[in-house]
């Protein structure tokens, strides 16, 4: 049939709803990251660069800007590297692999700001489980005030966003590895290529989309955190573990929307600056579509 | 006698990770029936005495069953939404994949990757004039999940072979028979992902309710959790309770779905 017979009409509501809802927010935000826009102004005034001079300014958003890039950087490494050792040891014939693979996944599907509430009490200095289980072997010692210590709150949050994120990455490799043949391992097996060797040259090469997927969801994902640093540690102690939502969410709670607007694109800029390599890697899909 | 070692081990690191994601599951569901000091101290063994009563407590705040309607109206009407939205759009954009469609593929692409305008989105809504309505809230989540969402449908759309809306056609069935008799019944798989990814993403949220809903007749249950730790943060045990029953209905949809999720994720991202 006709390509052009398709009637267009039929990508409008989705087209209109897209535009509308979260196209034109973006380009009102740009008109407004140039305003006074806040809570007590009597009328929105034009003011130039202002906003932007005044938040290159802060230390704050230098702060907010490397804790979401070591955030961004750590949760995809590890992410990716947990989710794809849990996925070789998943993809062999172990017992009880479905209920495994249901129990990595599960935290996945719960709200962050409950796994923040959660993870307040399992950091806890006094009664928390893991400084309860380093005294119990003896390492008690290595006891910390997890969410307080300047030191040790962003590595916390770290740990208790792969907790939640890690299951996934294994479900998108797992299926990558799920298309390998299981004869070109086990022929390569025979003619004497070693587990190494076999995981460097036939199965990374042929896993390499579900590789892209979980880079750019993770890299995307981690870059937009918010709930589950407002729940634990707020960016505290001090900006030590702020971030771009948060930094955005405490400006706005002041009263300061043009302010907070220009937060907003400036992370708006950082996102496109770090997606755009991953989506061109997309692009290379569509051409098959 | 090597090879049983290493699966043994390979096992053992498996059981550990397997413990690591249950234990703070457990930890919620022990302490939620524990008393205020007990809960407290986050211990892992079984209540001293079994108290019902923080779940008693819980519903005793009188907004939560509010709460609960409010986030299964929410998530129910964006699920109808979106599925409805993104797969008309994805059915036009796969089959016609002319330079317009292809260009509107890649704007909804780019729309999974930048972050929302929350703040200019508050402002618009005023603008619209419904501001903190149902009706914004559900067009601020479609709009948000309708890229994922296309993306997924895209992907799986060229798995239905061309020649079925020629038969179709020549049939005499029009397009909006051909989509909704023949097109839609065989997405269904795709489509109860997609509903999954947005019933969780909408029961979850806290980030869209915070900025965009300012009576609290409409808050959802996320949003009442929030607001109910900042009052009573001191007694643990009522919050433990809060938790699970916040958690027990997406933990509920995933347990029995499970399948869909895994599949549809499979299907839409990886064979590409």
């Amino acid at each position: 049939m006709e390509r052009r017979k398709y009637p267009l009409y039929f990508s409008y509501p989705a087209v209109v709803v897209f535009l509308l809802f979260f196209i034109a927010p973006t380009l009102i935000g740009v008109y407004y990251s140039f305003t006074n826009w806040n809570i007590n102004a009597d009328s929105v005034k034009f003011i130039g660069f202002d906003n932007y001079a005044a938040l290159f300014q802060e230390p704050r958003l230098g702060k907010a800007l490397s804790n979401t890039l070591i955030f961004a950087a750590a949760v995809t490494v590890l992410q990716n590297v947990i989710g794809f050792a849990l996925a070789l040891v998943m993809n062999e014939s172990i017992r009880m692999r479905n209920f495994f693979r249901t129990v990595f996944f599960m935290p996945y599907v719960i709200a962050p700001i409950i796994i923040g509430y959660v993870f307040r009490a399992i950091y806890h200095p006094e009664h928390g489980i893991v400084n309860k289980l380093l005294e119990g072997v003896g390492l008690g010692f290595m006891a910390q005030d997890w969410l307080n210590d300047p030191k040790w709150a962003l590595f916390s949050i770290i740990i208790t966003d792969l907790w939640k994120v890690s299951g996934f990455a294994m479900v998108i490799y797992l299926a990558g590895l799920q298309f390998i043949p299981k004869d070109l391992l086990e022929s390569a097996a025979i003619d004497g290529a070693n587990y190494w060797h076999r995981l460097k040259n036939i199965i990374l090469p042929l896993i390499a989309s579900s590789t892209t997927v979980n880079i750019l969801l993770s890299l995307i994902g981690s870059m937009k955190v918010f709930e589950m640093v407002m729940v634990l540690t707020d960016g505290g102690p001090g900006y030590t573990t702020e971030v771009f939502y948060t930094y955005i969410r405490s400006t706005f709670s002041m009263g300061e929307m043009g302010y907070s607007t220009a937060i907003n694109l400036v992370l708006f800029a950082l996102v496109t600056l770090v997606g755009l390599p991953v989506l061109a890697a997309l692009k290379k899909r569509e051409v098959e579509m | 006698m090597r090879r049983g070692g290493k699966q043994l081990a390979l096992y053992l690191v498996v059981l550990l990770g397997a413990l690591v994601i249950l234990v703070p599951f457990y930890m919620i569901l022990v302490n939620s029936f524990k008393g205020i000091r007990e809960s407290a101290l986050f211990g892992m063994g079984l209540p001293s005495e079994w108290l019902f009563a923080n779940y008693e407590k819980v519903f005793e705040q009188g907004n939560i069953v509010r709460g609960f309607k409010n986030s299964f109206l929410l998530a129910g009407l964006t699920v109808l939404c979106v599925n409805l939205f993104a797969s008309m759009a994805a059915f036009v954009i796969q089959r016609r994949d002319d330079r317009l469609m292809r260009s509107l593929y890649l704007t909804f692409i780019i729309g999974l990757i930048v972050p929302v305008s929350i703040v200019p989105t508050i402002r618009l809504m005023d603008i619209l004039g419904i501001k903190g309505t149902y009706f914004s809230m559900i067009m601020y989540y479609t709009a948000v999940l309708l890229p994922f969402s296309v993306f997924l449908l895209v992907g799986f759309m060229k798995q239905i072979p061309r020649e079925l809306d020629e038969a179709a056609m020549i049939e005499g069935a029009g397009f909006f028979r051909l989509y909704f008799r023949i097109i839609l019944p065989l997405l269904i798989t795709v489509l109860v992902t997609v509903s999954i990814v947005v019933i969780v993403s909408v029961w979850n949220d806290f980030f869209g309710p915070f900025y965009l809903v300012t009576d609290s007749t409409k808050w959802t249950i996320v949003l009442q959790i929030f607001n109910f730790v900042s009052l009573y943060n001191t007694n643990w045990g009522v919050v433990f309770a809060f938790m699970v029953i916040v958690v027990l209905p997406v933990l509920l949809i995933y347990l029995l779905l499970q399948r869909y999720i895994i599949d549809g994720l499979t299907a839409g991202s990886v064979k590409g």
